[in-house]
């Protein structure tokens, strides 16, 4: 019998030990998308959230007399001591919506024209899980679409929203998840939707179904904006399940440009459909600015 | 072998193969560039986009070429060419190999030798029997197989000597006995000889003459000469027409006994002129070590000239009774000798007891009778230990009773009273003549002059010594000059007086010739053959071709004339000869001698070994076609788009830095240490330094006290010290700190052989070194440490004073502070400084000792002061000193003896000078 080395120290850590590894290795690409999402976070100051009028929540919004029909209970005796009115102490109303969030983790965002740029999947994580982390703050509930993860509140869903976010998704592009949606909750759609415009489509038209609001956000890789290629090039997809070779690269940028305009609008013009908002965010570009046009975007009432 | 336009070619029909480029040029040019793999997820919005125009697929012209002169130089390459090929000198039946076998060869005797080796290897593989013919030592000829020359070949040495006519005849001779007609292979070295062109046409009888010579001249030293006291150094060279430099090196003994270079000159041949000279002005102790001289990088006989006794002045005491009166100076017993040895030594005048002691080679006393007991002790002992002693007879020595009754050590032979005058007016008979010198004395063979005649001396008592003692003597057979030896050395008496008073000897020239013979003077100019004759000459020490000295066995002795005159050969080999006490230095070329180049007839082809040296340019080629093919490489690259330019660029500079870091090291290496500072740094503020001891928590400790020293001295003193420096004693220079703190740990490594010799450099110019053994709460009452015991160790071989234990009056304890009490971290340990000199004494009503010297070199204590100087970064101290107020108040005097040390090693005893200020002000009286 003989082993290799590497057989033996695996054999020697056993199974509970293998399992830590890959445990430990998991956990490691948590903290950073963590932090890097929470110090983003961080950056945004919470706006006036609230609905702006009476109702269920924790901030005090205003007294008012008793009316008829108010139970004893309700009356604010420390208000009311001070003349010989009775008061109500009235809190703003504050209702949770739900968000849902889906992050495009197919081999086409596995990319980066450079070693100094993030890949776009990477970026979009970040941006989501950013907006998720003001969302919880602000006491929504956020969760993924596909039923992967149910809406709900608190830290722990940040936790659990970045563990998804570790997994990438085998398919070449990804189609949008568009089931288990709830109705009339918001919707983050992060991709590059360089995919079958029909998926898109289906998906869109199914949430607005729905009656979901929400938002696509674009993430290019600055390369994908200014196709900077020249001389004889065979251009792959990431997976190399799609290719196209050409011989002259620059030839080609006018038209490549034209197309990808073309996508764009189609996208600004489905979203305007479904009323939806559209936006684009380069990799090349702060996450900040990215995070700051997401958060307004979601904020937007309907 | 093909020759093309000058180059051969080893298979040249590998040359077709250059007919293949036209139809390579055609392959080539149809192969398009390979695409560029570009990772792309937008992809999708390409598919189905077509290209407008069809790129040119055709490799551009430049890199065709490229490919096409690397093909084309590989080609060649393979083919072997050789530039300058050798032209096979074919030939049958025998041949002979001519060697001059001079010294003039013996530089270039390898080139020489291997050149003979390819000759009877290829007279080998002809098979033609061979015979070699040394003319420096002719043989006869003998035809072998050439392997069996090759061996002889290794034990071949050229000779000393240049072949001269005998040695020609002789190998006429053996020509003339050889009956086989056979090609000859002259190995020439280059130098005329008398006779040669008989052998080269009896050669030419026989068959083809070839003939290599070596293109450089020979260059030969003729002897030394000493001309107005420089030695003048003269050499010749066989061919004229290039300029030409050589290093002439003179050896001797150093006072340490191993022979050296002593000193070297240049030599330069103007283009035009065979000859070059050179002066060399050299201290007459210097000069008389010289044994040979030298050229540089020259292998031979000729190139080396020996020296002997005529670069050597010797040194000759003249000691006379008579007071030295200028009005008499002719009459001087001395003046005679003062003039017949000034030009060629060194004299000496002045009290025997004076001259003594300077150890001269000769001690000439002129008239002198008797000399104090304990000076004659000490010239009879000079003289056995191997002193020349010459005396002279005169009035004094007449009338005296000097070895009357019996023989004196000093004195040859007994003497009888009076002497005796011949041809005076009151005495009978006519003034005496000499007799001619015998045979066996060291005068034989010089002329007397008619006109020496001797009217005075001293007579020699009859004994049966005296026949042996006599060296000379008058027409009457009584002597005029004895010899005794004494020891190693000898006593001489002459008979007369050594100015003319009693003889005219003096005045003859054959008075300074018979001095020179008794080595009293020593020749300045070379002995003519007539200066030699009668004298025979024996080899010590002989030359080999190479200029190597090695024992003379059993070589027959030289007659003197012929020592001289004759050319050297077998018979008279250059090297050191003796005869007697002299010494005579015979080298290869005598004085006057003229090397002239080798005449050749014009029917005799001359080859020089330069120019018969192959040159293969395969490996050029080859390499030149890997170059191109490694450009191709990258060019193709470049030319698909598989190597971007900005990685080009990125490459080149990688490969740049490459270049840079591979030519770096040696300078990084030279430079000092990373972070070290300058000596400007160093020394553009006063830097307390102390010494890095390997220990990390000590250095520590260290730099922390003398930055905490330093904060002191900033605050308090106008003394403003640079951040503190930690002396790594093996690599730093210590000049530049004028203290050092050197705390002393038990496991401190010795300090190397070379940071000692700084140190004491160090100590000597007025650094000043505070050893810390770090230990006196452990070491009271002269119990011992480890830190003490490696203290010991360390400061054994350093230049430290004498050391007391501080005197309550020295200067330390008042250079700023007034302090009793000098405390570091442990409170009183005992403190040694350099002692004070013995006389110093305390002046009544003075409160100090006068100690007026220079700074201490060395504080030695165990109080740990830097731990109670130590502070950390906020100036705050780092280490408990005692405890309480009591605590604060030790600190402070550790401080305050901080300040007094750097003020004494600062202003030295400026303030031990005060003292005199009292007195000062008592004298003047105020």
């Amino acid at each position: 019998m003989s082993f290799s080395a590497t057989s033996r120290s695996q054999a020697a850590r056993g199974p509970a030990g293998q399992m830590r590894t890959r445990a430990e290795e998991a956990a490691s690409v948590l903290p950073p998308l963590l932090v890097q999402a929470q110090q983003l976070a961080g950056a945004v100051l919470l706006g006036d959230h609230g609905r702006r009028r009476a109702g269920v929540g924790d901030d005090f919004w205003q007294y008012r007399p008793v009316q008829q029909g108010d139970s004893r209970r309700m009356i604010d005796h420390r208000r009311s001591a001070r003349g010989d009115q009775q008061f109500v102490r009235e809190r703003e109303w504050q209702i949770a919506q739900t968000v849902h969030l889906w992050v495009d983790q197919g081999g086409s965002m596995r990319f980066a024209s450079d070693a100094n740029l993030p890949r776009k999947v990477d970026r979009a994580r970040l941006l989501a899980l950013a907006s998720a982390v003001l969302m919880v703050r602000g006491g929504e509930r956020v969760g993924l679409t596909g039923g992967l993860l149910p809406p709900r509140r608190g830290n722990m869903q940040i936790l659990r929203l970045a563990e998804h976010f570790t997994k990438d998704d085998t398919a070449a592009y990804a189609p949008p998840e568009h089931r288990a949606l709830i109705p009339h909750a918001r919707a983050l759609f992060v991709s590059d939707f360089l995919g079958p415009f029909e998926e898109l489509e289906l998906a869109l038209s199914k949430a607005a179904d729905r009656g979901l609001r929400g938002v696509l956000l674009q993430v290019l890789d600055p390369s994908e904006e200014s196709f900077p290629f020249a001389g004889r090039t065979k251009f792959e997809s990431m997976g190399a399940d799609v290719s196209h070779e050409t011989l002259k690269a620059s030839a080609l940028r006018d038209r490549y440009l034209d197309r990808l305009a073309e996508r764009r609008d189609a996208l600004d013009q489905l979203c305007r459909a479904a009323g939806w908002s559209f936006g684009v965010h380069h990799c090349g570009d702060s996450a900040q600015a990215g995070l700051l046009w997401l958060y307004h975007a979601l904020e937007r009432r309907p | 072998m093909t020759m093309i336009a000058g180059i051969g070619f080893a298979s040249p029909w590998l040359l077709l193969g250059l007919l293949v480029l036209p139809i390579l040029w055609l392959l080539l040019r149809a192969v398009p560039p390979a695409a560029k793999r570009q990772p792309f997820p937008a992809v999708t919005l390409l598919l189905g986009l077509r290209d407008d125009e069809s790129l040119s697929d055709r490799t551009p012209w430049w890199l065709l070429l490229l490919r096409m002169l690397a093909v084309a130089a590989a080609i060649v390459g393979l083919s072997g060419p050789v530039l300058n090929p050798a032209q096979d000198i074919t030939g049958s039946g025998p041949l002979l190999i001519v060697m001059d076998s001079s010294w003039a060869g013996a530089p270039h005797w390898d080139q020489n030798r291997s050149q003979i080796e390819a000759e009877l290897e290829e007279a080998g593989r002809a098979g033609r029997p061979v015979a070699v013919l040394r003319l420096t030592a002719p043989e006869p000829l003998q035809f072998l197989a050439a392997g069996q020359w090759s061996r002889q070949l290794a034990g071949m040495t050229p000779q000393p000597w240049v072949a001269g006519p005998d040695q020609l005849a002789t190998a006429q001779e053996m020509i003339t006995a050889t009956e086989l007609n056979f090609d000859t292979l002259w190995l020439s070295d280059g130098i005329e000889m008398a006779g040669r062109a008989d052998l080269v046409s009896r050669l030419a009888e026989r068959g083809a003459i070839e003939v290599y010579e070596s293109a450089e001249p020979a260059i030969g030293l003729l002897p030394a000469t000493y001309e107005d006291g420089a030695i003048v150094l003269r050499a010749r060279r066989s061919a004229t027409g290039l300029a030409q430099e050589a290093t002439v090196q003179a050896f001797g003994l150093d006072p340490g006994g191993a022979e050296r270079a002593l000193t070297s000159a240049t030599l330069a041949f103007d283009a035009a002129s065979a000859q070059a000279e050179v002066q060399l002005s050299l201290p007459m102790e210097l000069r008389s070590r010289i044994t040979r001289f030298e050229i540089q990088n020259t292998r031979s006989a000729g190139a080396v000239s020996l020296t002997d006794d005529r670069l050597r002045r010797r040194e000759v005491a003249l000691i006379s009774a008579q007071s030295t009166d200028e009005g008499l100076a002719l009459l001087s017993p001395l003046h005679y000798l003062r003039q017949a040895l000034e030009p060629t030594a060194e004299l000496l005048e002045g009290a025997l007891a004076d001259l003594l002691p300077a150890n001269p080679d000769v001690v000439v006393l002129a008239d002198v009778a008797r000399l104090a007991a304990d000076q004659e002790t000490a010239l009879t002992e000079w003289v056995e230990q191997g002193g020349l002693l010459l005396r002279f007879a005169g009035a004094r020595l007449a009338a005296s009773d000097t070895a009357r009754d019996t023989e004196e050590p000093l004195m040859p032979v007994r003497l009888r009273i009076g002497g005796r005058s011949i041809g005076g007016a009151m005495s009978w008979g006519e003034p005496k003549s000499l007799a001619p010198f015998a045979e066996g004395t060291p005068f034989y063979g010089l002329q007397i002059p008619q006109d020496v005649t001797v009217s005075s001396q001293v007579m020699a008592q009859p004994d049966p010594e005296l026949a042996n003692r006599v060296i000379a003597e008058l027409s009457d057979g009584t002597p005029l000059v004895t010899r005794k030896p004494l020891g190693q050395g000898q006593v001489i008496l002459f008979h007369v007086t050594a100015n003319a008073e009693w003889s005219t000897l003096p005045l003859s020239g054959l008075f300074v010739e018979m001095l020179e013979r008794l080595a009293v003077s020593s020749a300045a100019k070379l002995p003519d053959a007539e200066d030699l004759e009668g004298t025979t000459w024996r080899a010590t020490e002989v030359l080999d071709g190479f200029g190597r000295l090695r024992d003379a066995d059993t070589l027959p002795g030289v007659n003197g004339p012929d020592l001289v005159a004759a050319a050297a050969g077998p018979g008279l080999q250059p090297g050191l000869y003796t005869s007697g006490n002299r010494a005579y230095a015979r080298n290869v070329l005598r004085d006057g001698d003229t090397l002239r180049p080798a005449v050749w007839p014009a029917s005799v082809p001359v080859l020089t070994y330069q120019g018969a040296e192959e040159r293969p340019l395969s490996g050029l080629l080859l390499g030149f076609a890997l170059v191109l093919m490694a450009l191709d490489i990258a060019a193709a690259l470049l030319v698909s788009g598989l190597w971007s330019p900005p990685r080009t660029a990125v490459l080149a500079l990688a490969l740049g830095f490459g270049l840079a870091i591979g030519a770096g090291p040696q300078e990084s290496a030279a430079q000092s240490p990373t972070g070290q500072p300058s000596a400007t740094d160093l020394t553009s503020d006063l830097t307390l330094a102390y010494v890095l001891t390997g220990n990390a928590e000590a250095d520590r400790i260290s730099e922390a006290g003398l930055r905490g020293l330093g904060n002191v001295l900033n605050l308090r003193t106008s003394v403003e010290p640079a951040a503190p420096y930690g002396v790594d004693l093996e690599v730093d220079e210590l000049a530049f700190f004028p203290f050092l703190y050197w705390p002393i740990t038990d496991r401190q490594p010795m300090p190397s052989s070379e940071a000692y010799a700084r140190l004491n450099a160090y100590l000597r110019t007025g650094g000043m070194i505070l050893f810390d053994t770090r230990d006196a709460d452990l070491s009271v009452a002269g119990a011992t440490s480890a830190a003490a015991r490696r203290l010991q160790q360390i400061a054994l071989p350093l230049d430290i004073p004498p050391l007391e234990p501080m005197p309550a009056d020295h200067v330390l304890t008042r250079a700023f502070y007034l302090l009793q009490d000098f405390p570091g971290r442990f409170p009183r340990g005992q403190i040694w400084v350099e002692a004070a000199p013995a006389d110093a004494e305390q002046v009544e009503g003075l409160p100090f000792r006068n100690l007026n010297d220079g700074v201490t070199p060395v504080v030695i204590g165990g109080n740990d002061w830097a731990a109670a100087w130590a502070v950390d970064a906020n100036n705050v101290p780092l280490y408990p000193v005692g405890r309480g107020f009591s605590g604060e108040r030790q600190r402070e005097l550790a401080r305050r003896f901080g300040v007094n040390l750097l003020m004494h090693v600062l202003t030295g005893n400026y303030k031990s000078d005060q003292v005199h200020v009292p007195a000062l002000l008592d004298r003047l009286g105020q």
